[in-house]
């Protein structure tokens, strides 16, 4: 429970897209659905349109990626990644993501379960035209499913429990 | 439909002798991937397969996307179905994909276009005069102008030069291309013996200063030197043997594997692929010396080794 202690995040960026391809857009809150996904988002379990939708997983329900890993790869490869382009739902600040597999933590008021990491993937490099894959390696995010919705706001805090 | 993007056509109107223009957007109206000035798209055509056409937009223009298509009388089946599309259609297509790009760097750039050939053009030219470029646009046409309302500020502010070859004699390109200097970049886009004319006027060029586009893939000469191979995929480790001068793309799918093609000609970049092992033969026209270091086009590409590894 180490992961646990000394942590404490908050939401920086929130995106959404209702369909594979296409940008992710910012949104000031977004609606976390219990089970299913974010309202709009091309990954909410029912009405998939992704493009990983062919191989459904619960832990795509909302998908995390830090701040710090964006500030890496400019100050590493010189290369830089904008928070609507890693493709994932909610950039966190402060939150040790790749610690925290298989563990529930608070995502503003709603819970969420971590089930894996996020791995990255060609897809996301045909779509920027920028060779990120092997910068994202071991640092792509974290994949997780809804246990209690609501709706999710810039700058909400997460904790863990 | 994940695998692809679903489009809509917004608007659909004649742009010229025999052109049909489509505006194409998401369904609800949700922004488009950015596209590099040059980029084609691939529009997947019921019954018959992905047909490329060049997206002459501004690339600027974030929400629709436009493609201007030709009817061709021989006709594989695209731009008949082009013809044929409604407002409100729908349409899928794959990622746009850019082979020919503009140069960065380059103080002018030349470009020469042959009737239909103008469209990778008119997306590059708002992005020039953007950013304040030296261009000059060759449009070599026969009759009525492709595209008119496309061209006209272009054609009134001297930046497009349109030449009618059914009321003066067709320029030569040498004239039109002017010697090769340091800064300067030349494009063709057009029919196969304008890019051949091109090519021969530009061939002494330095590397890399004269970029052509095809509209259809040069007809490649059999190999006399190919020789038998195995394939093998590193995922899987599933193999399969070419036989010589046999199709890479054809023992892929034999083997399963989903890859996208269009032009099965080696220029529009579809069937892509990293490579791992072995000393393929790349016969394509769109990778560059770099991108030949670590992939190939799976429609035209051979192997000098006895083994290629690929990523799949």
């Amino acid at each position: 429970m180490i992961a646990s202690l000394g942590w404490n995040g908050v939401v920086s960026h929130l995106h959404i897209t209702p369909r594979a391809f296409l940008p992710m857009q910012a949104q000031a809150a977004i609606e976390l659905v219990a089970g299913e996904g974010i309202v709009g988002d091309r990954y909410r379990i029912g009405t998939e349109t992704g493009f990983y939708s062919e191989k459904p997983e619960e832990g795509r329900q909302v998908t995390l990626f830090e701040a710090e890993v964006l500030e890496a790869i400019l100050r590493d490869y010189k290369m830089e990644i904008l928070p609507e382009e890693h493709r994932r739902n909610v950039t966190t600040t402060g939150v040790p993501l790749n610690h925290l597999v298989g563990q529930r933590f608070r995502l503003g008021d709603c819970l969420v379960e971590a089930t894996r990491l996020s791995i990255p993937c060609r897809h996301i490099e045909e779509i920027l035209g920028k060779p990120v894959f092997d910068p994202l390696v071991h640092r792509s995010g974290l994949n997780c499913k809804i246990l209690e919705g609501g709706t999710l706001r810039v700058g909400d805090a997460i904790r863990p429990l | 439909m994940a695998r692809h993007i679903e489009l809509r056509v917004a608007e659909a109107r004649p742009a010229g002798p025999g052109i049909r223009r489509l505006t194409l957007r998401d369904p609800d109206g949700w922004p488009l991937p950015r596209v590099r000035p040059g980029a084609h798209l691939d529009l997947h055509v019921p019954g018959v397969g992905p047909r490329a056409y060049s997206l002459c937009g501004d690339p600027s223009v974030q929400d629709a996307w436009t493609v201007a298509v030709k009817l061709e009388a021989e006709s594989r089946g695209g731009s008949t179905w082009v013809h044929g599309l409604r407002e409100g259609d729908p349409v899928a297509a794959s990622m746009p994909r850019c082979t020919f790009p503009l140069a960065k760097g380059a103080a002018r750039h030349v470009m020469i276009a042959g009737g239909i050939g103008v469209t990778p053009f008119l997306a590059m030219a708002p992005v020039l005069e953007r950013a304040g470029a030296g261009w000059t646009l060759h449009l070599l046409h026969r009759g009525a102008l492709p595209c008119p309302d496309e061209l006209a500020r272009w054609l009134a502010s001297g930046r497009a030069v349109a030449h009618d070859t059914a009321v003066t004699p067709r320029p030569s390109l040498d004239a039109l291309l002017g010697p090769w200097q340091p800064g300067l970049q030349a494009y063709c886009c057009g029919p196969l013996a304008m890019i051949d004319a091109f090519e021969q006027a530009t061939a002494a060029w330095p590397s890399g200063t004269a970029r052509a586009e095809h509209f259809v893939p040069p007809i490649l000469a059999p190999d006399p030197s190919a020789r038998p191979y195995t394939l093998v995929l590193a995922g899987s480790g599933a193999a399969a043997d070419v036989a010589a001068g046999g199709s890479m793309l054809a023992a892929l799918r034999a083997l399963g594997t989903k890859v996208e093609a269009s032009c099965e000609g080696g220029i529009c970049g579809a069937c892509k692929m990293r490579w791992l092992e072995g000393e393929p033969i790349h016969r394509d026209r769109v990778l560059t010396p770099e991108e030949r270091q670590t992939h190939l086009m799976a429609c035209v590409a051979g192997c000098a080794s006895e083994r290629l590894v690929l990523e799949a």
